[in-house]
């Protein structure tokens, strides 16, 4: 169970770029070096709000995260206390960075009904949220292996075992 | 039923037919590449990770093949910050360890020194860490953008996770381009009508006598920016254009590709190219486009009903101009641009910034007398990397500045201040456009 506040609401197409704008990538290979810089140029009041909860959640539109390839968007998000994003849709590459990093996507059709300060119950069992401010419960889709690796915070594991099987056969 | 390419290259790699939403566990790869953003965190987190499986072996650490494997120091060269100069030399020492390629700083960008080295054919899976990565599938290849942590395991086990295999939407390109209209032209007016989500989860594959009489330089410019609609890659088919671009210089044997005349596709758009008209976007994104007739009514609009991506423009006047990026500074381009700006000179009150894409392209350029056009007219030639298109150096924007750019994305903030403007658009329209000091319809100077 993920339960968190909203405290973001963006509207569509927002891209890696408004998450963590290019001129910081280089200047580190820590991921938390860009909590730091989260929406730096287009809502640098992110990282503020995030500090007033340890529980975080961002409600995008369509499109959430398009653009550019970079993980260090996801680390951004994350590193703020972001336990999880609703948005209508997402590019697939910053689909896949989050499910590396356990960043949990949620799909929802319709996000306008979330208002800041709403306190949310996201069930990834039942795949149901519980929006426990306005007394509202929503179903939403998930893949349930895409779950699985959300749920693992990605598949390193999967990873490692795989490089052993093509060790042990080249030995 | 048929096979799209895509599920042609899935089906050939992983040996047995598959089709569009299945789901490949492990997708085996062809090629990967690495530039100077995403090598260097992801060199650290290949021996975080997978030290102790190779200790566990008793072996040296080594990727799953270094004669598919290239590290392109490209973003942000020659280094600017210490840091960045570190991350060069990380990915140095790195290759040299594994056995990998490395380029060295100047030799262009990545998705254009590839393929110009012959290192990417028909048939291939190439992973890249940069959206534009896509650009690669203009010689039939299947091409992904990924991030640091799907490059750093294909660099161990040469394999992608988890890959859905996308449908694919079809783009029937007809029609013969007009004169003073470009292949950037065509895919600004693409991304206008589907919208920067509209592709998204799909391979654009663009096709018919339209792309067959593109030369490949223009081709490339539509793949890459098929991202830009959030296609999950572009594509095109094996012709004579690409056997000839081949010939002699592929590293790897070339057989040709299609799709099947019965293949399923998600949708199906067709292009006119004979309608098309040069073609720009506005800020703050590439799908915010008008043809270049209409461009008062743009500005007009976005001073009636601005959104926080389709900000307000005052004006048509320019005071930059960008000719370069791995969108738009191949040879063909720089042709398209010497030839406007022959004989005139940069305006006064312009910053114009060219950047060839590569080390060959630029000595071509130069052996030709292109660069002198340009440094005659008043132009900064720059050596080749990826220049201000990543906001980082070599004409970092200003508040109130306003941007005409030849390369692909004109987010808020992009380029520099968010307060500043950034306009898309083809080489050609970017000369006209700097020799005026306003966005400019480059036909009149054919």
């Amino acid at each position: 169970m993920i339960t968190g506040k909203v405290t973001s609401i963006y509207g569509k197409d927002i891209n890696t770029d408004d998450i963590i704008p290019a001129s910081f990538l280089q200047q580190s290979t820590d991921r938390k070096f860009f909590k730091d810089y989260a929406f730096d140029r287009y809502d640098p009041a992110f990282r503020e709000r995030c500090k007033q909860t340890t529980a975080n959640i961002v409600i995008g539109g369509e499109n959430f995260a398009c653009g550019s390839s970079r993980e260090q968007a996801v680390y951004a998000i994350q590193e703020n206390n972001v336990v999880c994003v609703l948005a209508q849709s997402y590019p697939d590459i910053f689909y896949r960075n989050s499910l590396s990093n356990g960043l949990v996507l949620i799909t929802l059709p319709d996000t306008s009904s979330f208002q800041m300060g709403d306190e949310l119950r996201v069930d990834l069992d039942t795949y149901t949220i519980e929006n426990v401010t306005q007394g509202t419960t929503f179903r939403f889709e998930m893949n349930p292996d895409d779950c699985d690796t959300f749920k693992q915070g990605g598949m390193i594991g999967r990873v490692k075992h795989h490089l052993a099987e093509l060790l042990q056969v080249s030995k | 039923m048929g096979q799209t390419m895509v599920e042609k290259i899935v089906s050939r790699q992983v040996g047995r037919k598959v089709s569009a939403g299945e789901k490949i566990e492990r997708l085996p790869i062809t090629k990967l590449f690495f530039n100077d953003v995403i090598g260097p965190p992801a060199i650290e987190g290949f021996r975080a990770n997978f030290t102790e499986v190779f200790e566990r072996y008793g072996t040296a650490p080594r990727v799953f093949d270094p004669k598919r494997l290239y590290f392109l120091p490209d973003h942000s060269v020659p280094a600017f910050t210490i840091q960045i100069a570190e991350g060069v030399k990380l990915m140095k020492e790195f290759a040299k360890e594994t056995g990998a390629k490395m380029y060295k700083e100047g030799d262009g960008i990545e998705h254009v020194v590839l393929i110009e080295d012959g290192q990417i054919v028909p048939w291939d899976i190439v992973l890249g860490t940069d959206s534009h990565t896509d650009t690669n599938g203009a010689l039939g290849t299947l091409a992904f953008g990924v991030g640091t942590t799907d490059s750093l395991y294909a660099m161990a086990t040469g394999h992608l996770y988890d890959f859905m295999v996308p449908e694919s939407v079809k783009f029937e390109l007809t029609g013969t381009l007009p004169q003073g209209v470009f292949s950037k032209d065509i895919i600004l007016h693409i991304i206008g009508i589907m919208g920067a989500g509209g592709c998204s989860k799909r391979v654009a594959e663009f096709t018919g006598p339209g792309v067959r009489s593109l030369p490949m330089d223009a081709r490339t410019t539509i793949c890459n920016m098929a991202v830009e609609m959030s296609a999950r890659t572009g594509i095109m088919a094996y012709d004579d254009v690409v056997a000839d671009f081949l010939q002699g210089r592929a590293q790897w044997p070339v057989e040709p590709i299609d799709s099947d005349p019965d293949a399923d596709y998600a949708q199906v758009v067709p292009i006119d190219l004979s309608a098309l008209e040069p073609t720009v976007a506005f800020p703050h994104k590439p799908a915010n486009t008008t043809p270049i007739s209409r461009l008062q009514e743009m500005i007009a609009r976005s001073q009636r009903e601005p959104t926080p991506d389709f900000c307000t423009v005052d004006d048509d006047v320019i005071t930059d101009a960008f000719l370069g990026s791995c969108t738009n500074a191949r040879y063909e381009d720089l042709v398209a641009g010497a030839a406007i700006m022959r004989d005139h000179q940069v305006h006064p009150d312009v910053n114009l910034i060219v950047i060839p894409a590569s080390r060959k392209v630029y000595q071509r350029a130069m052996a030709e007398g292109l660069l002198q056009v340009f440094i005659d007219a008043g132009a900064n030639v720059e050596s080749s990397n990826c220049g201000p298109c990543f906001g980082s150096h070599m004409g970092v924007m200003s508040s109130k500045s306003k941007m005409i750019s030849s390369s692909n994305r004109n987010y808020k903030g992009r380029m520099g201040s968010p307060d500043a403007r950034i306009f898309l658009a083809s080489p050609a329209t970017v000369i006209a456009s700097a020799i005026e000091g306003r966005i400019t319809d480059p036909r009149k100077y054919l």
